[in-house]
């Protein structure tokens, strides 16, 4: 299981006088997430998803609050916490000099996967992406989608435990991205708990067992989907991020 | 738990062979010894052995004696003669290399200055030498005085243990001074490319959600890097044994001389390759980490790639010689070392401690790299 406890990240900025200022990105965040679970983390641009996932992935310290997974914490089990992750964001970027195969090989080692299991795991995560025909070929000469694949691949070779998805089906085309979906629901059949992030709400709608709403760093509210269009009285999470938001567009 | 350097290190190898950019730097430096070697081995041989018909064309615009005439011919000089009007235009249009006028007892060289003249001059003055003591010795003789006691009324010897031969000794140093640049210049863009390049690219972030140690990421980065260097370094040393070799044979101003390293000053120089990689490829790391693009990282290792040079540079001007202190200095004692391996005369001691100064810079070097990658910073630079 997942759990984040009051987590604060502070960033410094300049403001207009070109004077330093402290803000807040995520403020006193706190949720459970359970194996089998897909929990959407929604929310506008800036609103503080990627920074939140950026510190449960391990790659931003928090400023305070608690991250545990299994009830292991990053200061003391950061490499056991890591090997039962995989992250991936719509920024996520791959070594384009290495073919499919060597990065997928490299993944395989560097999560230890067993020596003898690696030519069959590389094999299965191939068949299940439909990755056969470019498997050898070098990453760099990959179509946008068929790099996310490979992408998704080198999430799924080891097996982890938890998935971390920031807007990785921004900017991809309606098959690419339904690649990516279809992959989170077969994992969360298999038990897996996967954290997904989007501005996408109607995506999030279909696919999420759970939804947590942030604005401004702050979470303004978690629940089921049909839960929250019932208790905002809306048809569709959209309508309800805007009723919860008090019809404020302003992005400031 | 098992190390990822080797993954890593793997990683940087493909990348790293796979970039022609890499490649090219690691080969473009190397390539240029041999001609820098054979080129200015050439041209000082040239300047050294060159016929004395290029340069012995001398015009007298005056009568000469029998006796000037022999000893003219004696020097060398092919004499030409004509009035100082015909000289002069026979010598812009370079059809003799300068002319002498006389009045009464007084000659003067007409000439401007360039390549032959200087020759001719020299030439010249050896023939003025010789006539004068001819003169001397006939004035002498005349007064019943014999020459010998006048002219040699003292003796003067050198004792001055002279070079074995300053253009081999230049070469070497040049080319080993050649070698440390190939090894700079070749450092710099895999460091780089590993550091901010990735940080560019958006694949540090993916390397940072592996599990992975950042001692294990900077340990791996750091030997990809090396390897590079190391690689340019065998290969410009390769060259320039090859090339020294080459001009030993093809060049009459090194036949009183041997160019060929002995096998223990091989092994010297080996050693001195090694540990001037890993030293710059080290720095590279560390200065190109703090940037957030693969531009600001070169900008920010120029001065870098000048603070390796300016030592070598110095040391060999001011004809620096090593000491045991002095193999502390990291740059200056790899360009000390280089010396002393090229005029065979390399001390373990101050081979010993260069390798201990450059093991000492190298850990605290890595050390700041790894703690830096232990921090979010590494990513988002504030």
């Amino acid at each position: 299981m997942l759990e984040v406890s009051q987590l604060k990240k502070k960033f410094i900025r300049y403001n207009s006088k070109r004077k330093k200022e402290e803000f807040l990105a995520d403020n006193d965040i706190s949720f459970q997430a359970k194996e089998g679970e897909i929990i959407g983390i929604l929310g506008p641009n800036g609103a503080g998803k990627t920074t939140l996932l950026r510190m449960i992935a391990g790659i931003l310290e928090p400023t305070s609050g608690i991250i545990a997974f299994d009830e292991m914490n990053f200061k003391s089990n950061e490499i056991e916490i890591k090997k039962n992750i995989a992250y991936l964001s719509g920024n996520t970027k791959i070594y384009h000099s290495l073919s499919t195969y060597e990065l997928l090989k490299m993944c395989c080692e560097i999560y230890h996967v067993d020596q003898s299991l690696v030519e069959s795991r590389i094999q299965e995560v191939t068949n299940i992406l439909n990755m056969k025909e470019f498997l050898y070929n070098r990453i760099g000469r990959l179509s946008t989608g068929q790099m996310q694949r490979v992408n998704i691949a080198r999430c799924l070779v080891h097996d982890p435990k938890y998935y971390i998805f920031d807007e990785a089906t921004n900017g991809l085309d309606i098959i690419s991205s339904q690649i990516i979906l279809n992959f989170m629901k077969e994992e969360r059949k298999k038990g897996k708990c996967i954290l997904y992030s989007t501005h996408y709400m109607e995506e999030a709608e279909n696919i999420c067992d759970r939804v947590i709403m942030i604005n401004k760093g702050v979470v303004i509210k978690e629940g089921t989907p049909d839960m929250i269009k019932h208790e905002t009285g809306t048809t569709n999470l959209r309508d309800a991020f805007f009723q919860l938001i008090g019809g404020n567009i302003s992005e400031k | 738990m098992k190390s990822n350097v080797w993954s890593i290190l793997k990683k940087e190898i493909k990348e790293m062979f796979r970039d022609k950019k890499s490649l090219s730097m690691m080969l473009i430096l190397p390539i240029m010894i041999p001609l820098l070697v054979i080129g200015m081995s050439a041209f000082f041989d040239s300047q050294m052995n060159k016929p004395i018909e290029d340069y012995n064309k001398i015009g007298f615009a005056y009568e000469m004696s029998d006796v000037e005439k022999d000893i003219a011919h004696e020097v060398g000089i092919d004499t030409v003669f004509g009035s100082e009007k015909e000289l002069k235009r026979k010598y812009l249009k370079e059809k003799i290399d300068l002319y002498v006028t006389k009045e009464n007892n007084r000659y003067i060289i007409h000439g401007s200055e360039s390549d032959n003249t200087t020759y001719a001059t020299a030439l010249a003055d050896s023939y003025f030498s010789s006539y004068k003591e001819y003169l001397q010795n006939i004035s002498l003789t005349n007064y019943h005085v014999s020459p010998k006691e006048i002219v040699n009324i003292i003796t003067v010897e050198k004792d001055i243990v002279e070079s074995e031969n300053f253009f081999a000794d230049y070469i070497t140093n040049y080319a080993f001074l050649f070698i440390i640049m190939a090894i700079t210049v070749s450092s710099t863009y895999p460091a780089t490319d590993a550091t901010a390049g990735e940080k560019e690219r958006g694949t540090l972030e993916t390397l940072l959600t592996f599990p992975i140690k950042s001692r294990d990421i900077i340990v791996g980065k750091f030997l990809g890097v090396s390897l590079s260097s190391i690689i340019t370094g065998v290969i410009s040393l390769t060259l320039t044994i090859v090339s020294l070799l080459a001009a030993n044979h093809m060049f009459k101003i090194y036949e009183d001389v041997n160019l060929m390293l002995s096998s223990e000053s091989m092994i010297f120089a080996f050693l001195v390759i090694i540990a001037y990689s890993l030293l710059i490829s080290g720095l590279c790391i560390a200065i190109a980490s703090n940037s957030k693009t693969f531009k600001e990282a070169q900008s920010a290792l120029t001065p870098l790639t000048f603070l390796s040079f300016f030592p070598s540079f110095v040391a060999f001007m001011i004809d620096l010689k090593t000491t045991t202190l002095l193999s502390f200095v990291p740059f200056l004692n790899f360009t000390l070392l280089f010396t002393d391996i090229t005029s065979h005369d390399v001390n373990f001691i101050h081979v010993i401690c260069m390798l201990f100064s450059t093991i000492l810079v190298i850990i605290v070097v890595l050390s700041i790299i790894i703690k830096q990658y232990k921090s979010e910073n590494v990513l988002f630079n504030k």
